[in-house]
């Protein structure tokens, strides 16, 4: 990947350079939005929605989709359920061992700022973002299957406003 | 040839891990492939329901324990109140209690149907999983018509249930019932014979009937042990005693009876939802219970009933007059599986741990509560 | 036997150590009044050839707001009886013997009670962190009068 580092700083000063970098930009990002392969993480309820997304009814594999079991082999994590005091370290030990670039879904209202455990629990973390950086939130207890395909579809979005400009 | 000098070892597996049914951790004390000493580390998933539930009046506690066992919410929501209608001597009406046996019974199979799929899926196969979970989608779809949610449902309330069933719910539940068995055969096509299926489920984890009872193991897994004790037939709850359903066992207790156990299981229930279709009478569907100035009388007791797991029970104890439970203890059946499965591992290889675990359907929710 | 004779036959069978509350709704519920002898009396139902009561269903602490209670509950897989007891403890120095030489079962519940209520536990081998993460230092949760800076109770409406 040494070459495509140097190549956006070398064609900017060249007239008519930005030209082949967007393009570039385009076909990387393309690539990647449409291949998103996603750790199978899943603590508590939203994990068998996550389970039903991927099954037959709606199809994950459809946007390029498909459960690795292990962090260094993907490139999403979709946190699905309750992560506790106790689970906190772990994730962050999963989210570090992935490479980049990774991206992190918060699936269900306990990730995105505790849910229904906020009040009177004494062991919930109140959200995942003080641990993980999230890109995308879904809300919901537990969130349909069609809202999962659509926090999907708008990380692909999100995958295709990047930039090779950025990596180097 | 020199002796082979060899040392145990100490692999960790979980929390992370695909086929751990949750967030569960073992330490495992491995002599080669061969395993020693299983020691479960638990308390990824403590999310302090029972305390929660001390600062909730009693219509509030239902919807914090449909994420108790999320698998199988509705006897979640059942237990409760059956717990409250006793304390309290709220007389529910016939309607309202066929309506929950039809979606007691509905949920036992969707639970049995997420452990068709994720056993197969632990164990290597991958069509099950596909086929259970489409099975699923028709149960989803009966309960989303009724009560608007696909997983945590809200449904049973203290006095009854919250809405009446739509007049789509019956043609419709025919509809699956009459492709259900079936179906289920097709799953036993797939699995049963199968020879790898077999291998890696015949004499792996035996349980003697002693060991189940002296661990406070219930369910399907006392059964395919050999014990005939299923709750709905030896402590009837609710209108359990009308129908007529058999009550499968198996012989040796291990994976593979555990297995025959459940499938036999899903039709008895499929059973069960046909009569009591057609015994449905007409009624009131809640009995007279005002959720916001409900005060319960002084008292304490535990209820129990059969899960698709084991026993779930709820000890309720509460002071007069108080619009809050004092204390509410929740009872899984994962809680007393987990605990009794190093026993049953003693000597087995690594691999067999997964089998294990997902034979006897232990759900970490359920032990971490 | 239904449950009034069942009732009867333990009073009949240990009447210095139970006595029947009012407050059981379904149940017998009876109150323990010798703490001490508490693994003699759960061998005693359990090996009796009338009772049979070899299965424990569940066993929990509960913090009342003036002293501490342990809880049983006991049931017989062969001839379906069942039915609980209690009985209180003060707050300060609350000890019990464990029981897990009558029901194996008994392990967990014990290692939870000490570890949310602080109830100490005699004889069993292994009261380790178990619900609460490993580094927890913020004392005993489920009690009434816990509190931390972290902790939110839901407003009354």
């Amino acid at each position: 990947m040494g070459i495509i580092k140097k190549v956006p700083v070398f064609l900017d000063k060249v007239p008519g350079g930005g030209i082949i970098t967007t393009s570039l930009d385009t076909i990387f990002n393309y690539s990647q939005a449409s291949s998103l392969w996603y750790l199978l993480f899943g603590t508590a309820c939203c994990a068998i929605e996550l389970m039903a997304t991927g099954a037959s009814r709606y199809d994950f594999d459809r946007l390029g989709m498909i459960f690795r079991a292990s962090p260094r082999q993907s490139d999403l994590i979709i946190a699905a359920g309750t992560i506790t005091k106790k689970m906190g370290p772990r994730l962050r030990l999963l989210y570090d061992q992935m490479a980049e670039p990774r991206y992190v879904i918060a699936m269900g209202g306990c990730t995105c700022g505790g849910g229904p455990f906020y009040y009177d629990s004494y062991a919930v973390e109140k959200g995942i973002d003080h641990i993980v950086p999230v890109d995308v939130y879904i809300p919901g207890c537990p969130p349909r299957p069609e809202s999962l395909l659509e926090g999907c579809l708008n990380l692909q979005k999100k995958v295709k406003t990047q930039k090779i400009k950025d990596w180097s | 040839m020199a002796e082979l000098k060899t040392e145990e070892f100490v692999v960790n597996m979980g929390p992370h891990h695909p086929s751990t049914h949750g967030v569960c951790r073992f330490v495992l004390t491995m002599d080669g492939e061969v395993i020693v000493k299983v020691e479960p580390v638990i308390g990824y998933l403590h999310r302090a329901l029972e305390k929660i539930c001390e600062n909730r009046t009693y219509a509030q506690c239902i919807p914090v324990l449909d994420r108790f066992e999320y698998c199988t919410s509705m006897s979640c929501n059942q237990v409760f109140a059956l717990a409250t209608e006793k304390l309290a001597g709220i007389e529910v009406p016939e309607r309202a209690e066929y309506i929950r046996v039809i979606m007691l019974e509905l949920n036992r199979i969707a639970s049995h149907l997420i452990w068709l799929g994720t056993t197969s899926l632990d164990l290597g196969a991958l069509t099950p999983f596909l086929y259970a979970f489409r099975e699923r989608e028709d149960i989803m779809d009966l309960f989303e018509m009724t009560c608007g949610q696909r997983l945590t449902y809200n449904y049973i309330r203290v006095g009854g249930v919250a809405k009446d069933i739509p007049k789509e719910f019956i043609p419709k539940a025919k509809q699956f019932l009459s492709t259900f068995d079936s179906k289920v055969d097709d799953y036993e096509k797939v699995l049963t014979e199968n020879p790898i299926f077999m291998t890696r489920n015949q004499n792996i984890g035996v349980m003697s009937p002693e060991l189940a009872i002296a661990y406070g193991v219930s369910g399907p897994n006392l059964r395919a042990s050999g014990v005939k004790f299923d709750l709905r037939r030896d402590d009837p709850y609710s209108i359990y005693d009308r129908f007529k359903f058999n009550i499968p066992t198996g012989q040796n207790g291990d994976c593979y009876d555990r297995y025959r156990v459940r499938m036999q299981e899903m039709r008895e229930s499929a059973k069960i939802v046909r009569q009591a279709i057609e015994q449905l009478p007409e009624g009131e569907i809640s009995a007279k219970f005002n959720p916001i100035v409900f005060k319960a009388p002084a008292g304490e007791l535990y209820s129990r009933i059969e899960n698709s797991r084991g026993e779930m029970g709820v000890y309720l104890q509460s002071r007069d007059k108080e619009k809050k439970p004092l204390r509410v203890k929740l009872r899984g059946s994962s809680y007393n599986h987990l605990q009794a499965m190093p026993h049953l591992l003693k000597g087995h290889k690594i691999a067999d741990v997964v089998a294990v675990m997902a034979s006897l359907d232990i759900i970490m929710p359920d032990v971490d509560r | 036997m239904n449950r009034e004779e069942l009732a009867k036959y333990l009073l009949d069978k240990f009447p210095d150590t139970l006595e029947l509350l009012e407050t059981g709704k379904a149940e017998p519920f009876f109150l323990m009044k010798k703490p001490d002898e508490i693994v003699e009396f759960c061998r005693a139902i359990r090996d009796d050839v009338e009772l049979r009561m070899d299965f424990l269903c569940q066993m929990c602490g509960v913090d009342t707001g003036e002293n501490f209670e342990v809880v049983y509950s006991v049931a017989s897989v062969k001839k379906r009886y069942r039915f609980d007891f209690k009985f209180p403890l003060p707050y300060e120095g609350a000890e019990i013997e464990s029981v897990q030489t009558v029901w194996p079962g008994a392990n967990w519940f014990e290692r939870e009670t000490w570890e949310l209520y602080g109830i100490n536990v005699k004889n069993h081998g292994n009261l380790t962190r178990f619900l609460l993460p490993d580094d927890w230092d913020q004392g005993f949760p489920m009690r009434k009068d816990w509190d931390a800076p972290d902790f939110k109770r839901m407003p009354e409406v």
